[in-house]
């Protein structure tokens, strides 16, 4: 470790290197083109095949002039790419990149180190033969990946990361871990095999994700798919096998359940192939992928919290992953992001991650609860609002009618629902960090410093006034952390423990 | 931070809860009188509008919709309803600038305290819309890094409250700043932890 940074400094150092206009390696056009098609067909698709539209284009257009629009497609990405890699340009300062990109209009943009909070190096398996790697880095509150080097020398690529991750308003820090000892990565936290990773797809929500997205295109293909099963005589074929219908739908359903299952599983197992964690000191590394190996870099004083979270098929498998937490804009707390730093496969006892990524941070064995009052007037209001749906339902369709059931059915749903997620909410206040459990079926365990708190929040309504309690909502960098119903003087008395601890604090550290 | 603590000398034990300062003992300041009617007058237009958009919908020739004539009376009693409890929100809205934060209070069925820390206010402005401006008034936006819901938007204010309050702010964000850079500096230069246990000097304001 020792020499690769002496390797670097003398690197960095040459004028002649990094310190002038570099370009991008050819082969990153691969990149450029796949990446703007993948973007192209994501934000396009829905539109085109909306409502049945692009099929119905499609039957007009005709296979010929169907595969000249592809290939003109096709060709402008192209060339928007070659474009876009001549004019793409970028240099390694004393404490900043600087990179200049932009087709019509140029656009010069500085990054400091300082700044910097998540590093990912991606290998995707086209790049690996000629040894390049795509470099990226995001600064708190950017929406989207503040500077991306598709196609770069991986040896540059790790000189930048060491660089950026090193950087403390000096010279970077020998690293004075032993190699052999550690590994070149640091000393390993936490590793996923495949069974671990494959519990994790199945437990993991994107399973939901597949099966919308299925259920989407059936809806859109379904004239096509009618005209197919008729052709095929699907219907003919199925009841050969006797047994009624519904049996035979629901272990159709069924059967495309398990495929979406273990798509999902093998999904995860793609996506984090190999997944190791390690600790590097002052920095957290995640890698793993198989077709796209990726290696995430998150400094430690950048962690703004940790959020172990369980879906409710975990819970049946044992399985969580853990989150960790830093600055995100609005834009990314609506979505799935791919740069968030994501642990998966963790049973129960890897719980301990969370004291060895940030000290102290040991799950309690004990939450204290919400009030009572929570389930009381929940159940109340939707007992009230479901008696009277009845009563109307009664008068206008008779009390034969099945519908009347159905909404009792409902509200038994209901009210298990509003006794789940009051059982589920709890906080801990543990010394200047805090634990709060929430959930549903599936749960979620967020912790943080209240030193990061950006913003207090305390709302009563005429209700909570009467029985002397608050809802708190704490802002963090990372999202909103409320905890309803607590007794107003633990409120009050957390606000101004959360206020004390952020006034007193040595450093914004987001 | 006039020095580096050494380690003998520094300690971080737990704070008791009794001293810390509570935010619910200080008294707030009201908000500007002009502020009453420009939430009544925003209000009632708001409401008036809808009123007569239902009262004059069944003459429309284009509109095949009639309706009840109660819901004519529904809407006036909602008008009068929440022109009342604008009123009576404005004036329950109050807002104080401590040593160390920026204390608002609005809301009158769901009422809300909100509380923003100045070491953690990255940005502040001041805006006005052109009723508010008719009326006088000013807004304080400060911007946090929480994401849009964590900006804190003070209405209420006359205009000379409101840039004194940004400007006070904004002197408050630079000396936060300069005091971080300094301890980061210090602490990253001797290797050393920063004083963190500075002795509470008010109980509360």
């Amino acid at each position: 470790m020792v020499s690769l940074w002496k390797t670097t400094s003398l690197w960095i150092m040459n004028p002649t290197d990094a310190h002038q206009w570099q370009q991008l390696a050819p082969l990153a056009l691969v990149f450029l083109v796949i990446d703007g098609l993948q973007k192209f067909i994501r934000e396009n698709l829905f539109w085109f095949l909306g409502a049945g539209a692009g099929f119905a284009f499609l039957d007009w257009l005709g296979p010929r002039e169907l595969l000249l629009a592809l290939a003109a497609i096709l060709l402008s990405f192209l060339a928007w790419a070659i474009i876009f890699h001549r004019r793409f340009r970028f240099r390694l300062e004393e404490d900043a990149i600087r990179v200049r990109r932009g087709l019509f209009q140029k656009r010069e943009l500085k990054v400091r180190f300082a700044r910097v909070q998540n590093i990912q190096l991606g290998r995707p398996f086209y790049f690996r033969p000629f040894g390049l790697v795509r470099f990226s880095l995001e600064t708190p509150g950017a929406s989207e990946k503040e500077v991306e080097l598709p196609g770069i020398p991986a040896e540059l690529a790790e000189i930048m990361r060491d660089r950026v991750t090193g950087w403390q308003g000096g010279e970077p820090e020998e690293d004075q871990s032993n190699e052999e000892t550690v590994g070149s990565h640091g000393i390993e936290l936490y590793r996923a095999g495949t069974g671990r990773l494959f519990l994790h797809g199945l437990s993991s929500n994107q399973i939901w994700v597949l099966a919308g997205l299925v259920g989407w295109a059936i809806g859109n293909f379904y004239d096509h798919l009618e005209s197919y099963f008729r052709e095929v005589a699907i219907m003919q074929w199925l009841s050969e096998f006797g047994g009624p219908a519904w049996m035979v739908i629901s272990a159709m359903i069924m059967t495309g359940l398990i495929i979406l299952m273990l798509l999902s599983g093998v999904f995860s197992i793609v996506r984090f192939h190999d997944f190791r964690m390690f600790d590097r000191g002052d920095r957290l590394v995640g890698i793993g992928g198989l077709l796209d190996q990726r290696e995430q870099t998150v400094k430690r004083d950048k962690v703004t919290g940790l959020t172990l979270q369980q879906s409710a098929l975990g819970r049946l498998l044992g399985c969580w992953y853990l989150i960790v937490r830093q600055t995100q804009s609005g834009d990314q707390e609506l979505s799935d992001s791919q740069t968030r730093f994501l642990v998966p496969g963790l049973r129960r006892d890897d719980h301990r991650l969370t004291a060895q990524i940030t000290s102290e941070w040991v799950r309690p064995a004990s939450l204290n609860p919400i009030s009572l009052h929570f389930r009381r007037i929940f159940w109340l209001r939707w007992l009230v609002f479901f008696v009277l749906v009845l009563v109307a339902l009664a008068i206008l369709l008779g009390r034969e009618h099945w519908s009347l059931q159905m909404t009792a059915a409902g509200l038994v749903l209901w009210m298990i629902g509003i006794q789940l997620r009051w059982r589920h909410w709890g906080w801990q206040a543990d010394g200047d960090r805090i634990w709060v459990r929430q959930g549903f079926l599936g749960q979620q365990l967020d912790v943080f410093d209240l030193a990061l708190v950006q913003q207090v929040r305390v709302t009563r309504s005429p209700y909570q006034r009467r029985h002397d309690l608050a809802n708190l909502q704490l802002m963090l960098p990372q999202g909103a952390v409320t905890i309803p119903f607590v007794p107003m003087d633990d409120a009050a008395e957390l606000a101004n423990r959360a206020l004390y601890a952020a006034e007193t604090a040595v450093t914004h550290r987001v | 931070m006039t020095g580096i603590t050494e380690p003998s000398e520094f300690s971080n034990g737990p704070v008791p809860s009794d001293r810390l300062p509570d935010y619910r003992r200080v008294g707030l300041n009201p908000v500007a009188r002009p502020f009453y009617a420009y939430s009544l007058a925003v209000t009632g237009a708001f409401w008036l509008i809808v009123l007569v958009a239902v009262a004059w919908m069944p003459r429309l020739p284009f509109i095949p919709f009639d309706p009840a004539p109660w819901s004519v009376f529904a809407m006036s009693g909602a008008t009068i309803w929440f022109c009342v409890v604008a009123w009576i929100d404005a004036r329950r809205r109050g807002w104080v600038v401590r040593e160390h934060d920026l204390i608002y209070r609005y809301g009158v069925i769901w009422q809300k305290t909100v509380i923003v820390p100045f070491a953690r206010i990255q940005h502040v402005e001041t805006a006005s819309g052109p009723i508010e401006r008719l009326f006088g008034l000013l807004r304080v936006k400060c911007y946090t890094a929480g994401g849009m819901m964590a900006d804190l938007s003070v209405e209420g204010l006359d205009v000379r409250s409101a840039r004194r309050v940004r400007q006070y702010l904004l002197e408050q964000i630079r000396e936060e700043a300069d005091e971080t850079d300094r301890s980061e500096r210090e602490s990253a230069e001797n290797g050393q932890p920063v004083e963190n246990d500075k002795p509470l000097d008010h109980e509360s304001d």
